[in-house]
């Protein structure tokens, strides 16, 4: 015979398998809106980008005659078309209306300047609050090499012959960059943080409909006084009800990291090499520890929310609870976030962060994993203390029967 | 048989609900309201007890406690001389219970509903499966008894709960508003299972605000007011004592004192 908990576990993952909002949030949501989502997002962002670079860009130059050098650099460069303005007051709201990209002003004296080998200064107007715009970096990358090419001339005229020479007198110390990091830990650093904050948010919203079903859920249907008289401890109803809304995280985990990983399988070759390298080096053992370092994660929001769950009188009042819960319990996952925050054995006691930094120390591939007995030990041990309370709110008749 | 001595039932309010009903029942002292107060009764195998009252009289807390849902402040509930506070565990394998609000899990079918319970009283296999098959062929669900319970009728569903609280045979069932939102035909065929259910000899409490469903069944009446007995003895005796020929209106006269003096 099964022990009590083993079968309101089966009954209930049978329950929350038959409900649609769940196995939307579970199953549907990251094998195939996430990914779907990853692709518009990623192939939106890199042809916004590709356009940027490449569209023609439109512009006036005022004072072309003070320097045609450089006025001529722009007429020839390729992705740029010089269109007419009348008079450079105009140029803000040609800009605004985005009848030009950009205009360049170049003053009478510059032509002096120019020519007596002083510096000139020419103004650049551009919309600098578009975050898509590319048309200063463009702007400036020509100028630079109309900088570079006219540099060298006049140091030629001067008697330094171009080459080496010029270069030592340009840059007399030049720094060697020699970073220790792999490609990998530097953008594991740079994008780490994010990956485990989808993770833990993935597993609350895992979490969360489960919960409510079988806690608040049960006492609106009617359900949970008959249930409360079957011949079993409630600890047994307690833990068999705490394991399904805790398979209910793991399910929606796993998921997300199957399809997220597939997906990037599949489109590395596409996403230049860096991220193709990226994958390349994460290992089994990696994502087994990733997988691992969730199932307290997911065992603690799952004794927590079902706590709060079985507290509330209706689904109503629990997704009220609920909600700010998430907030509560997102915000240490983001921690990893920020710059600074390191894994260490101080951060490698504070729960949720701690599983958020060690996952990012696994994704750069510096992870330290002594420090795994700390994170592990004091997440369990967390976990382990919720689902005590729980069993403990179980049995206290002005929570099961909150008037 | 079933007996209770001297039970009471206090629960602490809420602040809110403290304040909003300060004065209205006179059971609320202070922080604390006395639910029921020093009820005593008895209900012997094969008989059914009618349990009558207003609504907020303490029935529903009374039933509860006699199911183990709720532990009693002081008093005794004694199953067969066995405290029920003792051992909820044990008693439970004892005790079926049914309420008019009782829920049905809306995604199982009512067989993999009575299925569930069954495992939860130990009962597994073919003993399990003859004891659903004798419970739909006596009930008449046979029908839809592999049909999703939150595709079932109300009557259905009634059944569907008399046949969990039958599932693990016990001998005392505990009856909270039954035929509540039934129809006509509903109801019939759910009395004529409480009718069978005393003559196999069960102990029942029968929960009602149907006379005569009182009338039909029960061998004795307890009304309950305020959280304490008001009256105790036979349907008869209620005609007698108040010399009306209509229960609801013997209901009504053996509450009515107790009713104007909590006004007063």
């Amino acid at each position: 015979m099964k022990a009590g908990f083993q079968t309101v576990f089966f009954k209930e993952m049978k329950d929350v398998l038959r409900d649609r909002k769940t196995l939307l949030l579970m199953i549907v949501l990251p094998i195939v809106v996430v990914p779907l989502l990853l692709s518009l997002l990623i192939g939106f962002v890199m042809k916004k980008e590709k356009e940027a670079r490449t569209e023609v860009l439109e512009y006036v130059v005022f004072g072309g005659e003070f320097a045609p050098e450089l006025a001529k650099t722009f007429e020839e460069a390729k992705g740029y078309k010089k269109v007419a303005l009348g008079s450079p007051d105009e140029l803000v709201a040609a800009i605004r209306e985005d009848r030009i990209d950009f205009g360049l002003v170049i003053p009478e004296q510059a032509a002096a300047q120019l020519s007596e080998q002083e510096q000139a200064l020419v103004e650049l107007h551009f919309d600098n609050a578009s975050m898509s715009s590319k048309v200063e970096d463009r702007v400036e990358d020509l100028v630079e090499e109309f900088n570079t090419e006219l540099t060298a001339a006049r140091l030629a005229n001067l008697g330094v012959p171009q080459g080496e020479k010029q270069e030592s007198l340009l840059e007399p110390v030049r720094l060697g960059k020699q970073g220790t990091g792999e490609i990998r830990e530097v953008i594991g650093e740079r994008i780490g943080g994010m990956v485990p904050y989808f993770f833990i948010a993935f597993c609350f919203m895992g979490v969360v409909y489960p919960a409510i079903h079988l806690g608040a859920g049960e006492k609106e249907r009617g359900t949970l006084e008959t249930l409360l008289l079957a011949p079993i401890p409630r600890h047994q109803v307690v833990l068999g009800k705490f394991l399904a809304v805790f398979c209910g995280g793991i399910i929606a985990v796993l998921l997300n990291l199957a399809s997220l990983g597939t997906w990037l399988a599949i489109k590395a070759g596409e996403l230049r090499g860096i991220i193709g390298t990226i994958i390349g080096s994460i290992d089994l053992l990696d994502l087994v520890l990733l997988a691992l370092m969730l199932i307290p994660v997911a065992a603690m929001f799952a004794a927590l929310l079902l706590s709060a769950s079985i507290f509330a009188r209706n689904s109503a009042e629990a997704s009220t609870l609920i909600s700010p819960l998430g907030i509560v319990l997102i915000i240490p996952a983001a921690l990893a976030m920020l710059p600074g925050v390191e894994l260490n054995w101080f951060w490698a006691w504070v729960p949720i962060t701690n599983i958020s930094l060690a996952m990012k120390e696994l994704l750069k591939g510096t992870m330290d994993y002594t420090m795994l007995v700390a994170i592990l030990t004091s997440s369990t041990l967390i976990a382990g203390g919720l689902l005590f309370f729980c069993a403990k709110w179980f049995n206290r008749e002005n929570v099961l029967f909150r008037m | 048989m079933l007996q209770v001595n001297s039970l009471t039932k206090t629960f602490r309010l809420a602040r809110k609900k403290r304040a909003r009903e300060q004065s209205l029942d006179p059971r609320q002292k202070g922080r604390w309201f006395h639910a029921i107060d020093g009820i005593d009764l008895g209900v012997h195998r094969g008989q059914v007890l009618g349990l009558l009252g207003p609504n907020g009289a303490g029935k529903t807390t009374l039933l509860r406690i006699l199911s183990t849902s709720l532990k009693p402040t002081s008093g005794v509930v004694l199953c067969d001389g066995e405290d029920l506070t003792k051992n909820p565990l044990e008693i439970r394998k004892r005790i079926g219970f049914v309420s008019g609000n009782t829920g049905l899990y809306g995604r199982l079918t009512a067989r993999e509903m009575l299925c569930y319970y069954g495992k939860l009283h130990g009962i597994t296999g073919t003993t399990l499966d003859e004891r659903i098959g004798l419970l739909a062929q006596k009930l008449g669900m046979g029908w839809f008894l592999d049909q999703r319970n939150e595709t079932l009728s109300s009557g259905m569903r009634q059944k569907v709960s008399i046949a969990r609280a039958l599932i693990h045979d016990p001998e005392i069932l505990l009856f909270d508003e039954l035929t509540t939102g039934l129809d006509v035909a509903a109801a019939e065929s759910v009395l004529t299972v409480v009718a069978a259910c005393k003559s196999e000899g069960r102990t029942v409490l029968f929960s009602t605000h149907h006379m005569d469903e009182v009338d039909q069944l029960c061998d004795s009446v307890v009304i309950i007011h305020e959280g304490k007995i008001c009256f105790e003895g036979g349907v008869d005796a209620m005609r007698s004592q108040t010399g009306e020929t209509f229960l609801d209106k013997a209901f009504l006269k053996l509450i009515k004192p107790k009713t104007e003096g909590a006004t007063i």
